[in-house]
């Protein structure tokens, strides 16, 4: 058969053929925008500058004090000692002869002879000796910080309440608990008031082998048998079931009589109370869990030598010194949390930023705009606004989406595309300059 | 074909509120005598990353460094709960496994690894590169269990121990891909700027493996690595019944130090690193402690291996019956 020329095959008419070349280019124009879009990382513009400029902001927050008319000019050199005190803490003080109105909080100083009597807002004090006066006040209102002790600030809390016997077959062992009764008297009241501040869920159970993890000897405990009491790898004393802290509550019964405190607390942890009588009242235990349950959560106690006469065992003046030392905290986190987004973002080029982050950043944004707002207004205001704000700029912080695509070196990516891409782009290439050539040379041709 | 090549060769306090009284002076004498716990270093928790990166049979020494570390932290009183142990664990029942159920990290089979109470929390194709970073920088997503979180804050000391096979400044995952020395410097900034840390020491047994910690950048990071680079880490011995080699030299050699510690132990982290001996583990280790803001013959084994060592006394001492 004799071999055809090849211009009468129809696909090699220079129309077909040129087309055909033309619409691969075509393709690959098309497809380039899509490739871009779907290989680059959204990351949308961040409010920095209004971010940086809540940082560098300091909340205050007022304190409002009445003294009895007579003893407002005489008590002037306590009232600056104590102004400079606070003021180092981020708290303003203000004292006042008369009522004020609408602000919130105030407290009420009274003359009294019968020692230092706190009640709902009033404390008595004996102004005949004023050298006391701004301690006792600057203990009340912002008492010194009991560092590593109280459990970082989280807007939800499980107490956790166990009843561990270390043996069940020896004498000393105890059958049950009425852990009902024990929390429905001494914590729910407690709980009932820093709810303000956190949501508690309550568990409980009993155990009846919870072995020490050393040898006790017949002597006093030495302290570094306390520090290894909790034998953590054999007593399970939470359940997984979510993710928010736990505050844990052992009543420890020991086989045999322990010589060693009755009970203590292990900072951020719990407290444990360690019983030995055979029959364990819940009436014993829980006011111990209770103060335990304070400390850790930051109530303060009440300076020594003051008499609180309240109703609720959380007097005024201790719960919203927790409120203004929480706010402040929450405040401050959240403005770090806020910057660390940025100065991150900025500092890592393959972090992703997605519409839920920058909602979340916005959102935090606002609760803190108004807690500076509201902080001259109202203290519980306040302190939900910075609540709200933690929690917001912390989830920001950890948004799944938020994870930095991997480094990736310039060779990596010249290793990954070349040889996918090279085999496939030279024809089309080589295809294209040659049309090109031939078109041209025609062109020439038939000038 | 360079560009294939090279992509293969990348191989107290009693509160006043009316609740209770007690002896005050009782307890000073108590408190005193306890002295109230020692923590001049601030942390009130420990938390634990141990990684094994590798799978497969022939790699059963990887899953023994790791499952020897989970072993000491545990003995010296991390709970399960603060240990994130992410582990291919496709050795212990293996088909070609001789005892199966168990992994030992020695000759003669001493000690089982594997045991009756481990819990692994990352397992099989879970290892990933992805996984690692999420659980360092909490980013995980909200169904995610507790026990597969890290959730560490400002008071937590964690100890991040990697095995596996490594090149420079890069650590290989499962065959499948490969975390870089940029990836956790990175990670361990974003920890940092949460504040997710109080500070972190940092192990790794691999090839290269000094070259791993070369670039991190964040405050309060103590580092440690089996080899320089350029070296290759070596495994230990071989036991002839199970066929492979069971764990590797520096592991074995840290782990054997670590044997003699316990809870109460004053040793420091000096003592760890002058007990590297070149000659038995046969490459270089190497330590980075410029980030590190303690002296580290100050640093107690403790401070990383164990549970927290920190108590107050809050109500006195009972009478003995």
């Amino acid at each position: 058969m004799p071999l055809r020329d090849p211009s009468t095959i129809f696909f090699q008419f220079d129309n077909v053929r040129r087309t055909i070349i033309a619409s691969y280019w075509i393709i690959i124009i098309l497809a380039l925008p899509l490739w871009w879009k779907t290989t680059s990382i959204e990351r949308l513009s961040l409010p920095s500058s209004r971010v940086r400029n809540q940082a560098s902001k300091e909340l205050r927050l007022p304190v409002h004090i009445q003294l009895p008319g007579s003893y407002l000019e005489t008590t002037k050199r306590s009232q600056d000692q104590l102004a400079q005190t606070l003021s180092r803490q981020g708290v303003d003080v203000v004292f006042t002869g008369g009522h004020v109105e609408g602000s919130n909080p105030t407290y009420i100083l009274k003359h009294g002879t019968n020692g230092l009597v706190l009640s709902d807002q009033e404390l008595e004090y004996d102004f005949s000796d004023e050298s006391k006066l701004s301690t006792i006040l600057s203990e009340l209102l912002c008492p010194p910080q009991q560092g590593h002790l109280v459990a970082p600030y989280s807007p939800r809390f499980r107490l956790s309440f166990t009843l561990l016997n270390e043996n069940s077959t020896s004498e000393n062992y105890v059958r049950s608990w009425d852990v009902s009764r024990g929390i429905r008297r001494y914590i729910t009241p407690l709980l009932d008031q820093l709810s303000l501040l956190h949501n508690f869920t309550i568990e409980s159970q009993v155990q009846y082998h919870a072995p020490l993890a050393f040898k006790p000897r017949p002597s006093r405990l030495s302290s570094e048998d306390l520090s290894v009491f909790v034998n953590s790898a054999e007593w399970s004393l939470s359940s997984s079931a979510s993710n928010d802290p736990v505050l844990h509550f052992v009543a420890f019964v020991p086989s045999q009589p322990l010589e060693m405190p009755e009970s203590f607390l292990l900072p951020q942890w719990g407290g444990i109370v360690v019983h030995d009588p055979p029959s364990l009242s819940v009436d014993d235990v829980f006011p111990i869990f209770a103060r335990q349950l304070l400390s850790l959560l930051g109530v303060s106690p009440l300076p020594a030598g003051v008499k609180y006469t309240g109703d609720v065992p959380i007097s005024r003046w201790q719960l919203e010194a927790l409120l203004r030392q929480r706010t402040l905290e929450n405040t401050h986190s959240s403005q770090d949390t806020l910057l660390s987004i940025v100065t991150l973002v900025d500092q890592i080029e393959g972090m992703p930023v997605g519409w839920n982050v920058k909602d979340d950043i916005l959102d935090a944004l606002n609760a803190l705009d108004k807690v500076y707002a509201s902080s001259s207004a109202s203290l519980r205001e306040t302190a939900k606004q910075s609540t709200n704000a933690i929690v917001l700029a912390s989830r920001a912080f950890f948004n799944p989406d938020m994870l930095a695509l991997l480094y990736f070196p310039a060779e990596h990516k010249y290793a990954v595309y070349a040889p996918l891409f090279a085999s496939a782009v030279i024809p089309v290439i080589a295809a294209a300059v040659r049309e090109l050539l031939a078109w041209r040379r025609q062109r020439r041709q038939q000038t | 074909m360079l560009f294939a090549a090279l992509l293969f060769l990348l191989c107290f306090f009693d509160l006043a509120s009316g609740i209770n009284a007690h002896n005050v002076s009782q307890d000073e004498i108590l408190q005193n005598f306890y002295s109230q716990g020692n923590n001049p270093q601030g942390h009130t928790n420990n938390w634990a990353v141990l990684v094994c990166a590798s799978r497969y049979w022939f790699n059963y020494r990887h899953m023994a460094n790791a499952l020897g570390m989970y072993r000491t932290v545990k003995r010296l009183g991390i709970p399960d709960s603060n240990i994130i142990l992410m582990l291919a664990d496709d050795a212990a029942c293996n088909p070609r496994n001789k005892f199966a159920g168990c992994v030992y990290a020695n000759k003669g089979r001493h000690l089982d690894l594997y045991g009756d109470n481990i819990e692994v929390d990352y397992r099989g194709n879970e290892v990933t590169v992805e996984n690692f970073i999420r659980v360092l920088t909490g980013r995980v997503a909200p169904s995610m269990p507790r026990s597969k979180r890290l959730l560490t804050d400002a008071n937590s000391n964690i100890f991040v121990y990697m095995t596996g096979h490594g090149g420079n400044e890069f650590l290989k995952f499962q065959d499948n891909e490969e975390i870089s020395a940029f990836d956790i410097a990175d990670a361990f900034e974003q920890m940092y700027q949460k504040k997710r840390y109080n500070e972190i020491f940092f192990m790794i047994d691999t090839c290269q493996a000094n070259t791993m910690y070369s670039k991190f950048y964040s405050p309060n990071v103590l580092a440690t690595g089996s080899s320089v680079l350029g070296e290759n880490s070596y495994s230990h011995e071989n036991d002839y019944d199970i066929g492979v080699a069971v764990i590797d030299r520096y592991t074995h050699y840290v782990l054997n130090f670590l044997e003699g510690v316990n809870k109460t132990s004053q040793t420091t982290m000096q003592d760890l690193f002058n007990s590297y001996d070149v000659d038995k583990i046969g490459s270089h280790p190497g330590v980075r402690s410029d980030l590190f803001k303690r002296r580290v013959d100050e640093a107690l084994i403790t401070d990383f291996f164990g549970g927290v060592a920190q108590f107050i006394i809050t109500v006195g001492r009972k009478n003995c019956n």
